[in-house]
């Protein structure tokens, strides 16, 4: 697990947004060491091949972008007005600190408004009400351009068991997925061909997967991505349990029978498993990877995450592991070459 | 004064629990003057100068800084806690912790995407947050921490050419400076008290100053600044790069008015704290026995009682230049 963890906290670390490309690089070139890899620059995503001795073609899905803000007015007292990019809980950014990708990387604050400003009750409604105070003054013009994106800035850290707490989780801890298969799959005899494809744009509407499922063009998909984890306001009814292992998407939108060879790789390998049942689409990349072209059985798998959107997302390393273990077997088994 | 200042605000200490933040001032000034800590942990200093001057002086600055205090675990291993001073919660939700340097948590709430639309822009109770140190079960939590445990908010500390962004610029920019001063005056007789306390009601410099019984008393502190954008002037307290805020009033003190004017023609750069809001240790120190004149200078600070406190170098500067003039002043009979 040490290589799972060292990749998640590596790639936590790095920034991946609009026109911001250093967790794509890294974890670009991290997959080369056990794949051929190519890049699409035109979209940020990138692919990397396993051949399989089969003409069948698996896709293995993660999205490398993180949610974000973009940058919409920069004013005469360096304070900087912007925009969200993916789900932001608004009434969590004051007094957090976050890092302008400007001409430099600039720390920013969100202001937080004293009380002897409000009267009453504040609604945390509206973003653009809570600038971020760059201390820079009338310089913040010359080096942060409308348009720049802002990031969290947040380093990982270890917290109880095999628990860490970290920005950009969502989906990184997806991206340490794919890389750990890589290592894990290279230089082996595969029945089917594996296709790992890191994608930009999920927390804008999924975006990149659209393009990239067309390019590769695969004949099933595994989408791997986060979903809520339990926790004293998040029942076992919105959420899976953390530390209990991965969670196999069912849903109207995902292929049943691959569904249940997902469910049956991990019990019959007594690999730790749950399920997330949604009536309707699955809000990731999985959604758009099934309508793709003629159409693809698509499967998802999510690791279970606390504090969503946030910088300080909670995963399980264990919980990412099993989610490796199940997709592996599920690789080696042929996936559903045989299965009609 | 600023690397002393880093290594004060990178040190955690809540109320009631300031050991760490003691055991490095007693470090940096043990040298220079003589030392006690008393009952509550507050340390009392005396300078010896060339000269002892006819009135008793006392020049304060608290060492607690706001946090949490663990109260309870739940079945399912989350803590529950209470404030150790005042925080707003916006600036706690969604926030790590590290729980007495040993842990690392976060604070949690409900989610926004379990909101329905009119809590979604609300707060949450304070009562509902939690610290989620990652624990699965009350057994595996309580392995780890303790009831009574302290936590404070992660932060890093950040310098830039004109400004220092930090948890606990208040009141470590006061400590920081009583140190430089003790380090560099030497023309009179002074006290120093670093207070403890001070965040749940000031009760370590109601003893200290019982125990030093001055005549007067400068307050070394920071306060809130609201030069934030679509503040109005008249509303922003006082301003960053300013100068030192000097109080006339706030909701614990009625200063004295000799020594506000003193100070605000002493040609050093400084600006009167335009609201009569918070309140300091100034509040209990002023009240001593019999009375003692009392000044508080305070260094605008952004943002205080969060994470991330923006404080200007130029202001803390400033309130060191005050501070001794002030001092210097009473010392010579001046005000």
């Amino acid at each position: 697990m040490k290589y799972i963890k060292d990749m998640l906290f590596c790639l936590s670390s790095a920034y991946g947004a609009i026109n911001v490309r250093q967790a794509r690089d890294i974890a670009f070139n991290e997959m080369k060491k056990y794949c051929e890899c190519q890049k699409n620059d035109e979209n940020m995503s990138f692919c990397g091949f396993l051949k399989g001795t089969s003409d069948y073609t698996l896709m293995l899905d993660a999205h490398i972008d993180e949610v974000s803000f973009v940058v919409t007015n920069v004013d005469d007292e360096g304070f900087v007005t912007v925009a969200n990019a993916g789900g932001i809980d608004i009434k969590t950014l004051p007094a957090k600190m976050v890092l302008i990708h400007g001409k430099e990387k600039i720390k920013g604050v969100f202001v937080s408004t004293p009380p002897h400003i409000s009267s009453g009750e504040i609604e945390y409604d509206d973003l653009s009400k809570i600038k971020i105070d760059t201390c820079l003054g009338a310089r913040a013009k010359e080096l942060i351009l409308v348009g720049d994106t802002v990031t969290y800035s947040a380093e990982p850290k270890e917290l109880s068991g095999n628990k860490v707490v970290g920005k950009s989780f969502d989906d990184r801890a997806g991206i340490a997925v794919l890389l750990e298969l890589a290592k894990r799959l290279s230089g082996k005899e595969l029945p089917i061909n594996v296709v790992f494809s890191v994608v930009d744009g999920e927390e804008l509407g999924m975006r990149g997967a659209i393009p990239a499922t067309f390019k590769i063009s695969p004949d099933e998909a595994i989408a791997v991505d986060v979903t809520f984890a339990t926790a004293p306001d998040v029942t076992e009814n919105d959420g899976g349990c953390l530390s209990k292992g991965a969670m196999i998407g069912i849903s109207p939108v995902l292929d049943r029978d691959m569904t249940d060879k997902l469910n049956k790789t991990a019990s019959d390998n007594g690999i730790p498993y749950q399920n997330e049942v949604m009536g309707r689409r699955t809000g990731t990349d999985s959604d758009v990877i099934s309508v793709s072209g003629k159409g693809v059985r698509t499967g998802l798998i999510s690791i279970p995450l606390r504090n969503m959107h946030t910088d300080c997302e909670i995963v399980d390393l264990t919980d990412i592991k099993s989610t490796c273990d199940i997709i592996e077997k599920y690789i080696l088994s042929g996936g559903m070459l045989d299965v009609q | 004064m600023f690397s002393n200042l880093k290594s004060l605000c990178e040190l955690n200490a809540t109320s009631g629990d300031e050991k760490s933040v003691r055991d490095f001032i007693i470090e940096q000034i043990k040298d220079y003057c003589e030392i006690k800590t008393d009952n509550l942990g507050n340390l009392i200093c005396f300078k010896k100068g060339k000269k002892t001057p006819q009135k008793k002086i006392m020049l304060d600055a608290h060492m607690d800084e706001i946090g949490f205090i663990i109260k309870s675990i739940t079945p399912d291993g989350f803590l529950r806690f209470s404030n150790v001073g005042g925080i707003d919660t916006s600036v706690m939700i969604a926030r790590r912790v590290l729980i007495e340097n040993k842990v690392y948590g976060v604070v949690g709430f409900k989610p926004v995407h379990l909101a329905g639309a009119e809590e979604r822009k609300k707060l949450p109770n304070a009562e509902s947050l939690y610290i989620d140190i990652g624990a699965s079960s009350k057994q595996e939590a309580e392995s780890i921490v303790s009831l009574g445990d302290r936590a404070v908010i992660c932060s890093e500390y950040c310098e830039t050419d004109e400004k220092i962004i930090s948890k606990a610029l208040d009141d470590r920019i006061g400590c920081a400076i009583l140190i430089d001063i003790i380090r560099n005056f030497d023309e009179y007789d002074f006290y120093a008290v670093f207070s403890t306390r001070e965040e749940i009601g000031a009760g370590g410099a109601k003893t200290a100053t019982f125990s030093i019984n001055p005549d007067s008393a400068i307050v070394l502190e920071s306060t809130t600044a609201a030069d934030i954008a679509d503040v109005p002037k008249e509303k922003q307290v006082c301003v960053l790069g300013n100068g030192v805020a000097v109080s006339f009033m706030d909701r614990m003190t009625v200063y004295d008015r000799e020594y506000y004017e003193f100070a605000l023609n002493s040609g050093i750069k400084c600006q009167p704290k335009s609201a009569v809001a918070g309140g300091n240790n100034s509040g209990v120190v002023h009240l001593s026995r019999g009375g003692v004149k009392t000044i508080a200078l305070s260094v605008p600070c952004r943002y205080i009682h969060s994470a991330n406190s923006v404080a200007d170098k130029r202001d803390i500067l400033s309130a060191r230049q005050l501070a001794e003039f002030m001092l210097k002043g009473i010392a010579e009979g001046k005000v």
